[in-house]
């Protein structure tokens, strides 16, 4: 099954040390054939809604940025427990801040 | 499962290749490994959920997997002396590498192994399943699974197999073992054999984790992306190949916007990778390139099948197995037209590796379709339902069958003859239950609806030599006696007239029949006919090898036997007679003084030891079986009286109950380990 782990962004900067341990757990996890696709968004970004026949194109940033996503990571998993204990994992190297795991259906 | 045994079996899936693969390092050898390893699960089991899952739930259990380790060679050390070989791990155990887990998959995938314990050992110890996940997954229950793992690993300790690198000299064959058993793996998740579900996903899921895996741990090896690319690709289609019943969906009639586009793109990558690498194309690169042309089109009729009968062709020159031929004649039905791929499927047919492989019809009726032969095509879709393991597959066949109407008056099939032939009443129920498996068997073979009036003999010996090539001549001539009896029993009712007809009757066909023309009745012309092309076949005896010398000393000096038993395995050995004669040996025939008995219009002789024994066995009883039954027969079954004892009631020995005994008693002594049979008691 997959899963699609969303990471909310932080005010720490990130530093050498954990780009370094980054690169060493994403290089780990494409090894184990776990992790499928990963990514950073850039912050803010454009947002499209709908409304009846009108459609609005805002351009970023927002107020709430908290509550943007900051980068993202599908994953293979052969439970959702294995989803949560990378997610662990994950959180323990980026240190403060939180992280959203939702199972992935389709295509 | 509570939570928390959910989260260390998930953590244990994650880690357990690693742990087992560092333990190797230490003790070498694969089942002491898998072992302290289970130790640490079983500690984490016990402590976690009262202390919590620790920070690095990994390092954890391999640290306490280590300590294991080496308390287990402190005390081998102790115990058994073998300073020398564990001298140089000292206390510090080594540090795991990078290629530990890969020398694990070689381990397991060894070549040694059977294919079926490949299978199991690598789930288990690099899939880090569980035996019940594993029975599960391949439909076995448990203990075969434990039996399977459990014999491997004492094959491989036996072997001594180190835990290293193959080198370059054996590496290609032992690459393609580990390859093989990731496919199968695959292969058996995607195309489920049997049972209900088209798809069993987590099986393919373990399969692409362990190919993506060996692809970073061996990333110079070509064939090892293809065959990711190859599973890539096909699991891409996961979603799309079956309809909402469960019912197969063709590829070329899947809807593709299901295809996932992500594994695709993935599977695009590894091919890329494996073509970097350069050299000949391997099998699973053609294949992946196979499927990189399909996933290429965006709709069925874009497909290239042109260069898809190209890498066919390429591929059956390199693997030539009856599957990729029949694969094969589809592209090139496609491609060159579909004469051209009947042409190719038809040399095919005579295969018995694809006796009973309902693709091969399925593919014929589809050609044949194309080719407007509606009614052959309706035979082979049918033939095609009746022959799929999988229920969804066979309805799916059942009713491509079913849309194509066949015109013309009703005929009579195959199928509805056999059935009437096998409801008379006038033969014994034992003919008509070997008939009916013989009869079964054919109407599996041709079709059950073709229509009796357009069997030729040709097909009638084509089939029955794929269907019982390797039949013993006996069981060959009991089938060829139930096509006889029922196309002798076909033509009195005038059911068999235009393929029957009398150009297949020439004599030399009947001589080839091994028939003397003279023994032919009317009806039996027509038979000839039909099993025109059959011969019975001489019924060879197999050679029984007698007991070894040592072995027969050994069950002589044997005490506390019972008399009967004595006596009857002495008799056999020394008059070399057969089992049932002896057994049928009554004491009104036996002379005693002459040592010879008369049985039926032979002599059955012994020597001094059996005469002794005989004597004693017999004493004060002046007729009826020498050979007698323990127990009085219960009155429901009463035997004849000439087996049954006129003095005291009881019933003649059984060969079946003579046979248990002696098996029973010569376990111990057969290397084997199954127990001598009675016939093995002649001498030498």
């Amino acid at each position: 099954m997959r899963f699609l782990m969303m990471s909310k962004p932080t005010d720490e900067p990130a530093d050498e040390k954990l780009y370094a341990e980054m690169g060493k757990f994403v290089e780990e996890l494409t090894a184990a054939g776990i992790l499928l696709a990963t990514g950073g968004l850039e912050p803010g970004g454009v947002r499209v809604t709908s409304s009846g026949d009108e459609i609005t194109v805002i351009d970023g940033p927002f107020t709430e940025a908290k509550e943007a996503v900051a980068g993202f990571a599908l994953v293979e998993v052969r439970s959702r427990e294995e989803a949560i204990e990378l997610t662990r994992r994950f959180r323990k190297i980026v240190g403060d801040g939180e992280s959203v795991i939702q199972q992935v259906f389709g295509p | 499962m509570t939570d928390i045994h959910r989260t260390i079996d998930a953590v244990w899936k994650l880690e357990s290749a690693r742990i087992i693969a560092g333990l190797m390092r230490i003790v070498r050898d694969v089942g002491l490994a898998e072992e302290l390893a289970q130790d640490a699960l079983v500690a984490a089991l016990e402590q976690w959920p009262a202390q919590g899952v620790p920070d690095n739930p990994g390092a954890w259990l391999t640290a306490i997997a280590k300590r294991r380790a080496v308390d287990h060679i402190r005390r081998a050390r102790l115990h058994e002396r073998k300073a020398q070989a564990y001298a140089r791990e000292q206390d510090q155990p080594p540090e795991p590498e990078r290629d530990d887990v890969l020398r694990l998959m070689f381990i397991s995938c060894h070549p040694v192994l059977p294919t079926e314990h490949r299978v199991a050992l690598t789930l288990r110890v690099v899939g880090g399943l569980t035996t019940r996940e594993i029975a599960r997954a391949f439909l076995v229950t448990e203990p075969v699974v434990a039996r399977r793992i459990a014999a491997a690993k004492r094959v491989l300790a036996e072997a001594g197999v180190p835990f290293a690198l193959p080198g370059a000299d054996e590496l290609a064959g032992r690459l393609s073992s580990v390859l093989e058993v990731i496919y199968l793996i695959f292969n058996e998740g995607y195309s489920a054999t049997s049972g209900d579900d088209l798809i069993r996903p987590a099986l393919c899921l373990e399969a692409l984790r362990l190919g993506r895996m060996l692809a970073e741990l061996a990333p110079d090896q070509a064939e090892v992306h293809g065959l990711v690319a190859l599973m890539e690709i096909q699991a891409s289609r996961s979603a799309a190949r079956t309809g909402p019943d469960g019912e197969p969906i063709q590829l070329h009639e899947q809807n593709r916007g299901r295809w996932d586009q992500l594994l695709i793109r993935r599977g695009f990558t590894a091919l890329l990778r494996a073509r970097e690498l350069g050299g000949t194309p391997g099998p699973y690169v053609l294949q992946a390139a196979i499927a990189v042309c399909h996933a290429q089109a965006r709709t069925a009729e874009e497909t290239d099948w042109v260069q898809i009968a190209a890498l066919y062709d390429a591929l059956a020159r390199l693997m030539p197995t009856p599957i990729v031929r029949l694969n094969r004649a589809v592209a090139v039905g496609l491609a060159r037209g579909p004469q051209a791929g009947l042409d190719l499927v038809d040399a095919l047919r005579d295969d018995p590796a694809l006796r009973d492989y309902h693709l091969l019809p399925g593919v014929r009726g589809d050609l044949l379709l194309r080719l407007g032969r509606e009614p052959e095509a309706r035979a082979e879709f049918e033939r095609a339902a009746a022959l799929a393991g999988n229920a969804a597959e066979s309805a799916f066949l059942r009713r491509r069958a079913d849309r194509i109407a066949v015109p013309g008056p009703e005929t009579v099939t195959l199928g509805d003859s056999v059935r009437a032939f096998l409801a008379r009443d006038d033969l014994g129920a034992e003919t008509l239950r070997s008939y009916g498996q013989s009869l079964g068997r054919l109407c599996l073979a041709l079709g059950d609806r073709v229509a009796l009036a357009d069997l030729t003999a040709d097909q009638v010996t084509r089939a029955c030599a794929a269907q019982w090539t390797d039949t013993s001549a006996a069981s060959w001539n009991r089938h060829l006696s139930a096509i006889r009896s029922f196309t002798a029993w076909a033509a009195t009712r005038d059911l068999t007239t235009g393929g029957l007809a009398a150009g297949d009757l020439a004599t030399g066909d009947l001589v080839a029949g091994g028939l003397a023309a003279g023994d032919l009745a009317a009806g039996d012309l027509a038979v000839g006919g039909l099993a025109a092309g059959l011969a019975r076949r001489a019924v060879a005896r197999t050679r029984v090898e007698p007991i070894g010398g040592p072995e027969l000393e050994r069950l002589w000096a044997r005490t506390g036997l019972p008399l009967r038993e004595r006596t009857l395995w002495r008799l056999l050995h020394e008059s070399a007679a057969g089992v049932r004669v002896v057994l049928s040996l009554n004491v009104e025939e036996l002379d005693l003084d002459d040592r010879r008995a008369r049985a039926g219009a032979a002599w059955v002789s012994w020597r001094a030891a059996s005469a002794r024994l005989l004597g004693e066995l017999v004493a004060g009883r002046t007729r009826g079986p020498v050979f007698l039954a323990d127990r009085r027969p219960g009155p429901a079954r009463t035997p004849a009286e000439r087996d049954r004892c006129p003095d005291t009631g009881r019933g003649r020995l059984s060969y079946e109950r003579a046979e248990y005994l002696f098996k029973r008693a010569t376990i111990d002594l057969d290397p084997a380990g199954r127990g001598y049979t009675l016939h093995r008691l002649k001498p030498r």
